[in-house]
């Protein structure tokens, strides 16, 4: 059972509570229009498989609703940190169109 | 027929008689009395056949290590169709009946495959039923497999799930757990002991063993009245640790019983900070010719039968060890006045203090000797006995046959957590090596030792958990003194069984080994060696052991299968606990719901309980559905769309952010209008649809089909979270705030003024996909000028708690004008009259934009939407792709599911074009009309194909989708 801290309400949140969202730091290629279609597949679809600590996405889904990424070991699945998504993005603000 | 209840002895309740019935015939047993116990104290001998050559089985072992007796078993509260017999306690009552082999265990029409044994072998359904093709023989197969039959009939038993912690969870109740949880309970700490028994204690219960020469059982009935008397620990007895997960989360499976039998089945959910593992050991059979032999069995579970149920298996024993353990059945049957014949022992030089022991009870011991095979039909009647180094064989004549291989550690929760057992030669067992962090073992589970010692273990265990100094404690490497006997030296091997319930001999391994297969987790598969309802607690070790022997390596490097939960059998119904039925989930009403009742309306549960149709005037679903389109269609309907997704989506970023979203350009839409568009995922398939409207330039209502809506409100706070959160933008499912009524018809526009909006509805200002906001009702509410059916139609939202008032107010006005509700049927059936989609039944995980019509959409959109660049790649171009189409059959019924033929002469079965996604009769049409998915679609308009539909095939004819209303007046009006 994976057990996770919520970075955001800060409660233990069971892997029932939470949802998963792959492989973090996934890059979209933009603007999509300028990626060849190897990069573009490559995006969809090829992911590195790690055996060992693995960055990914959760969301606390039945609690407060916020995504975060988690360093995971996919063997032990011992979690070895946990970042809010909002330290991340806290100086890189990209504005609307 | 052998076994029968001694006079005394036991700690069965001689005082509470309870009868019960086995296949029919009533018999008698004691509160206290497992099933096993009880039809043994019957004089039944054979309860089961094995699983592939239909041999007679009995009673092997006495607890869950029994491979073999699974029975079906009734009590007051359920029906098990398998159960092990050795693991039911007798309820007054029960119905035991035996679970496979047709029509008696005893007497077995399959045993006439016997003399086709030989030509059963591993692999044999590989081999055999290959050619031409393994669905031919499935089913004849089948027939002769699997255990049990379900009974319909029965109702689950009842289950619950719980979740619960504790501070440190002793996991097994013998002398080890018991001194740990003694030690642990003086240091205050939070303790949680769980055994599978009826009581704590184990086998020093009932095994007559003694501790530090005391009487083993009072040293534990004195801990476990202080254990019950202390309020820092819980017990959870009748309960076995299924399970063991990373974070030290366990699943516990506790069966809570009555007189009545088990009343319920709880299935709890258990994180713990510390663990004691002292889950024990089984003991271990010895391989030999006709091993299999009912009357044959472990010598532990006969010292159990005797000790712990009163009751002799037989009324002359032999024991076969290889170890000093065995000899305690010896002694156990002497005490209850069983004859012993003879105890064989394969060592030359057994302890002088165990030959003293057997000669004071006039046993006689032979030594260096072996068991070259048991006699018998079905029923052990002797044993040969031949010296191991060769020699003549001597007969010993018995009606039991106690033996005793050594003992196998119960390690299974440790590897379930990625633990590798290794063998220690000296001991000859597997032990558990590196325990995960926060675990300790205590008692034989780290390996064969005497009870004085699994005491002193626990307590060392119990120190060692809670952070004490390691009190490392000398223990003895080999206590019995086992000398390892894997197989008998001669004889046949395919009369060898390792395996009971799989029927797995020697000669399959010698087999497998032949054929290459010297992984032990091939052999596992090949031979299905451990694969029963046992998880071959008693055949895996000697199997892979054999297996080093005809490999020529050492044990230590073939090393164990891996282990996996669940360490027994769960049944399906605990883990579902009481999320069934009405309680699968929380159920969703309507605002409205109490004023479609009153309607008539049968409900249906789509997510929301939603009404599928109304009944009135005693008409049928069809005949309703039928009135309830000629409504729409000639006056006005009215529809509860409350469930269709409302998120809005607000802020300065607001238009730009949802634009990214839909294949359609929402840059344009100005402020109250609505834009129909297709939501789509990074790979291009849709995924939803949905109208958009623009209410401001900050402010957007996102509006999903109502199975998607949490998922849609999910995705697009997933995107603004996780790739876009600089955008000034917020995301609000409200589709719960807001009752919504469609009207839609003719009339729906005079239905609306009657409304008293704010706002001038008239056809030129107020048009079709637009949006208002205003007092409508007496309330604040918001209408959308839309349409799913292809008639005017206008939904009216209004604050949830003032649905009913609304939709009241609007039976009223509708009735006189010939208007009535319209439930999800009709309302489905006349979009498709107008050709909409709907997406999931219309579409599936291939369909993108281009296949449906929607490539001109998309390709005049100048920004990015997610999933617009998997529309350049070559599969989405590809000309052979499904496409959506409308059908039209004038003759005959079109169903949904129907295939389309490839061309006029292909018969089936063959390879087809497509499928028909949406089928219905338009009563506005006079025909059949539906949609389906079809092969380069959209450039055979006007083709006649064949659809082949359960044995029928009828023509269609291919157009675009929607024949009703092609030009929009009505939509228009
Ligand atoms: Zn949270």
């Amino acid at each position: 059972m994976i057990v996770i801290k919520c970075p955001s309400c800060h409660e233990d949140r069971h892997e029932e509570e939470l949802e998963y969202g792959g492989e973090a730091d996934v890059v979209r290629p933009t603007p999509p229009d300028g990626a060849s279609d190897e990069t573009w597949t490559d995006y969809l679809f090829m992911r590195t498989n790690t055996k060992g600590v693995h960055y990914e996405q959760w969301c606390c889904r039945a609690g407060c609703g916020q995504w975060f990424k988690v360093a995971r070991h996919t063997v032990s699945h011992e979690v070895a940190e946990v970042i809010r998504y909002e330290d991340r993005f806290a100086y890189q603000k990209e504005g609307g169109e | 027929m052998s076994g029968r209840r001694l006079q005394t002895g036991g700690l069965v309740d001689r005082t509470k008689e309870l009868r019960f019935t086995f296949n029919g015939k009533t018999m008698t047993g004691y509160a206290g009395d497992t099933v096993a116990s009880a039809l043994i104290a019957n004089g039944v001998d054979i309860v089961a056949r094995s699983f592939k050559y239909h041999r007679p089985r009995g009673f092997f072992g006495a607890g869950c290590e029994d491979p073999s007796a699974m029975l079906a078993v009734r009590d007051q509260y359920g029906f098990d169709a398998a159960i092990r017999a050795a693991e039911v306690y007798l309820t007054e009552g029960m119905d035991v009946r035996t679970s496979r082999g047709f029509p008696s265990a005893a007497f077995d029409l399959g045993v006439l495959i016997q003399p086709f044994a030989r030509f059963i072998k591993a692999g044999f359904y590989y081999k055999t039923f290959k050619w031409p093709n393994w669905r031919w023989f499935e089913p004849v197969i089948k027939r002769t497999t699997g255990f049990g039959d379900i009974d319909p009939t029965a109702s689950p038993r009842p289950a619950e799930r719980v979740h619960a912690r504790c501070g440190v969870l002793v996991i097994g109740g013998g002398a080890a757990g018991l001194s740990a949880a003694d030690t642990l309970i003086d240091a205050g700490h939070d303790v949680l002991i769980v055994d599978e028994g009826r009581s704590l204690g184990g086998a020093a219960l009932w095994s007559g063993q003694r501790m530090d020469d005391k009487d083993a059982a009072a040293w534990i009935n004195a801990r476990v009245e202080r254990i019950s008397g202390a309020d820092n620990i819980r017990v959870l007895t009748d309960t076995v640790v299924t399970g063991a997960y990373e974070g030290n989360f366990f699943t516990l499976l506790q069966s809570i019983s009555d007189d009545g039998g088990v009343r319920l089945l709880r299935h709890i959910k258990l994180k713990a900070e510390k663990v004691i593992l002292a889950t024990g050991a089984v003991e271990r059979p010895l391989v030999f010719p006709g091993n299999d032999l009912p009357g044959v069995m472990l010598a532990s579970a006969a010292c159990r039968y005797i000790g712990q149920f009163g009751v002799a298996p037989m009324s002359c024993l032999a024991v076969f060890v290889n170890n000093d353990a065995g000899y305690r059945s010896a002694i156990a049957a002497h005490r209850a006045g069983i004859d012993v014949a003879a105890v064989i022992d394969v060592r030359d030089t057994p302890a002088q203090t165990l030959l003293d022991e057997m000669s004071a009870i006039r046993v006689p011991v032979m030594t260096g000797l072996e068991v070259a095979a048991a006699i018998g039909e079905r029923h052990v009647r002797a044993v040969d006995v031949r010296p191991l180094a060769g020699g003549r064989t001597v007969r010993v004549a018995c009606d039991g046959l106690a033996v005793s291989g050594g003992e196998t550690p119960l390690v299974h929760l440790a590897a379930h957590r990625g633990m590798k057992p290794v063998y220690d030669p000296e001991s000859a067992s597997f032990v558990p090596s590196n325990l995960p962090d926060g675990w300790v073992g205590a008692g034989a589970v780290t390996g064969p030792l005497k009870l004085d010692e699994a005491v002193r273990s626990g307590d060392a265990a119990a120190r060692l958990v809670v952070g004490e100094e390691d009190p490392t404690q000398a223990k003895s490497a080999n206590p019995y003194n086992i000398q390892p006997h894997w197989r008998a030296t001669t004889g046949d091997p395919a009369k060898m069984f390792v395996d009971h319930q799989h029927d797995v001999t020697v000669a399959d391994i010698e087999l497998a080994a032949r054929e290459g297969y010297v992984s032990v987790e091939h052999l596992k598969r090949y031979t299905t060696l451990g694969m029963g309802t046992d998880q071959g607690r008693t055949s895996n070790i000697n199997g892979l052991a054999i297996l080093a022997g005809l490999t020529g390596r050492e044990i230590v490097d073939v090393g164990t299968t891996t282990f996996r939960p669940p360490y027994t059998a769960v049944p399906m119904a605990a883990i579902a606990g009481n999320r069934v039925k009405t309680f699968y989930r929380a159920a969703r009403y309507l605002p409205a719901h109490e004023t479609h009742e009153n309607a008539g309306a049968v409900f249906e549960d789509v997510g929301w309980m939603r009404p599928d149709w109304y009944r009135m005037n005693g008409e049928d679903r069809e005949a309703a559905v039928a009135t309830e389109m000629a409504a729409v269609r000639s006056a006005v309907g009215l529809f509860d769309g409350s469930p269709l997704g409302k998120i809005e989506v607000a802020g300065p970023d607001a238009r730009a952010f949802v634009d990214r979203f839909y294949v359609s350009n929402i840059m344009t839409l100005k402020p109250g209008r609505i834009r129909y568009s297709v939501m789509l995922h990074e790979d291009g398939v849709i995924f939803d649809d949905g109208v958009v409207t623009c209410v401001d330039d900050n402010l957007f209502i996102v509006g999903p089909s109502s199975g998607n809506a949490d998922t849609v409100a999910a995705w697009l706070e997933r995107w603004r979270q996780t790739e876009w959160p600089g955008m000034r933008v917020a995301v609000a499912p409200v589709t719960s705030n807001w009752a919504s009524i469609a009207i839609a018809g003719p009339k729906a526009r005079e239905v609306l003024a009657a409304l008293d909006p704010d706002f001038s509805i008239s056809g030129d200002v107020f048009s079709h996909m637009s949006y208002r906001q205003g007092r409508i009702a007496g309330f604040d509410g918001r209408v959308s000028r839309v349409s799913f059916t292809g008639e005017l139609q206008y939904e009216v939202n209004v604050p949830a708690r003032h649905g009913k008032t609304l939709l009241t107010r609007l039976l009223n006005i509708t009735q006189p004008m010939g208007g009535r509700l319209v439930g999800l049927e009709a309302w489905l059936r006349l979009r498709l009259e107008k050709g909409y989609l709907h997406v999931g039944a219309d579409t599936n995980g291939r369909t993108t934009p281009l296949d449906i019509g929607m490539g001109g959409v998309a390709a005049k959109k100048p920004g990015d939407f997610i999933g617009k660049r998997s529309l350049a790649l070559s599969y989405a171009q590809s000309e052979n792709r499904e496409q959506l189409v409308g059908l039209t059959v004038k003759a005959g019924a079109l169903r949904v599911g129907g295939r389309i033929l490839m061309d006029e002469v292909a018969t089936p079965p063959c390879p087809t074009a497509g499928y028909v996604t949406s089928a219905c009769y338009s009563p506005s049409l006079g025909y059949y009309v539906g949609l389906a998915l079809i092969e380069n679609g959209a450039n055979r308009m006007g083709e006649t194909i064949k659809i082949f539909d359960r044995g029928q095939v009828l023509a269609a004819e291919i157009c675009r989708p929607g024949p009703f209303d092609p030009d929009n007046e009505r939509l228009m009006a």
